[in-house]
């Protein structure tokens, strides 16, 4: 920082365009109101006062794929809304984040085997990032879940480094 | 009213269609009834079944104002009927009848009943998309909970599993 320093008056910071847009990122994943079965109702409780999400940054809530960074898949997925599934994440802007909430999203669940319209996971119609086990998952696990997926965040890099040649 | 009173009426006016009834056993929880549980039931011709109804309805001794419920049972791989299993209720008079029909898997046909309860409707369009029953005269027969083209009724015994769906393995 030789350079820089002293160059400028108080109140400026240096920091890397990757750290900061991550942080950016991170600090406010806005999720997307996407309730399909019991797992929802945890989902919301994460969301009251008692659990608060909002500390994360993440509690608006949004009613449209458009305004959202992040669907929490909270329920079973069957196969008549899997393709709503995979047209809702289509409409959400990148960068964009799936959680599979719970047994039924991540492989199932209890409907595994005699299920005969759920899907067996959400990650065979669209990319998930974070699987949360559980049926359905306490609160903290969600959070736990959601502080995973903000580690993963805090690793992409924006900027395209130069393939390293040996 | 109970089972024996509600019978003896239904006697007593010549319903339509009634075949029989099936007595009140005594419970015993060391028998294992295979098939259906406890409730005593009236069995109906499939085809006069919506007259059937309509007299239960009709009728200021039973009134049975409202159908709880409409739904089938598939006994087993080997058995050649479907069970159309209809409950009906009477508010007004406080109780209760269980309908059966004893429906061939051949030519699982039956006239609909959603001209005498509208709520039945519903529960034969459920009905049919899971049991592959095929209610005639129904306004409005498409599936309820199934996808549009889905193949196959999935609460027959011998359903057998989709292998994919739109491209979603189901292996």
């Amino acid at each position: 920082m030789g350079f820089l320093e002293k160059q400028f008056q108080e109140n400026v910071l240096t920091t890397k365009v990757d750290w900061l847009l991550n942080w950016c990122r991170l600090s406010s994943i806005w999720p997307m109101t996407f309730g399909l079965a019991c797992c929802a109702i945890e989902m919301m409780a994460v969301g009251c006062a008692h659990h608060d999400i909002d500390r994360f940054g993440a509690g608006a809530f949004r009613a449209s794929p458009r305004q959202a960074d992040l669907m929490i898949v909270a329920g079973t997925v069957n196969f008549k809304m899997a393709e709503r599934i995979k047209r809702l994440y289509d409409q959400m802007p990148a960068p964009k984040y799936v959680i599979a909430m719970g047994a039924c999203a991540t492989g199932g669940g209890p409907y595994y085997k005699y299920g005969y319209t759920v899907v067996k996971g959400v990650d065979r119609v669209i990319p998930v990032d974070v699987y949360i086990a559980g049926c359905p998952p306490r609160p903290e696990a969600l959070l736990e879940g959601l502080m995973k997926l903000q580690e993963k965040i805090q690793t992409s890099s924006v900027i395209r480094k130069p393939a390293r040649t040996a | 009213m109970d089972f024996q009173g509600i019978y003896d009426r239904l006697r007593a006016i010549e319903a339509p269609g009634l075949e029989g009834c099936d007595e009140p056993r005594p419970a015993n929880a060391e028998t294992k009834d295979k098939g259906r549980g406890g409730d005593p039931f009236c069995l109906v011709t499939p085809a006069l079944l919506p007259a059937f109804l309509e007299v239960c309805r009709d009728d200021p001794h039973l009134s049975f104002e409202m159908a709880a419920d409409m739904t089938a049972t598939d006994p087993g791989k080997d058995e050649e009927h479907l069970w159309v299993n209809v409950q009906l209720l009477s508010v007004s008079k406080k109780h209760r009848l269980a309908v059966k029909a004893l429906l061939p898997k051949a030519s699982p046909v039956l006239p609909t009943t959603s001209g005498v309860y509208r709520t039945n409707q519903w529960h034969e369009r459920e009905c049919g998309e899971m049991f592959g029953i095929t209610f005639e005269g129904h306004p409005d027969p498409r599936n309820i909970l199934l996808p549009d083209d889905w193949v196959g009724a999935p609460l027959r015994k011998d359903y057998e599993f989709p292998r994919e769906y739109h491209g979603i393995s189901c292996e």
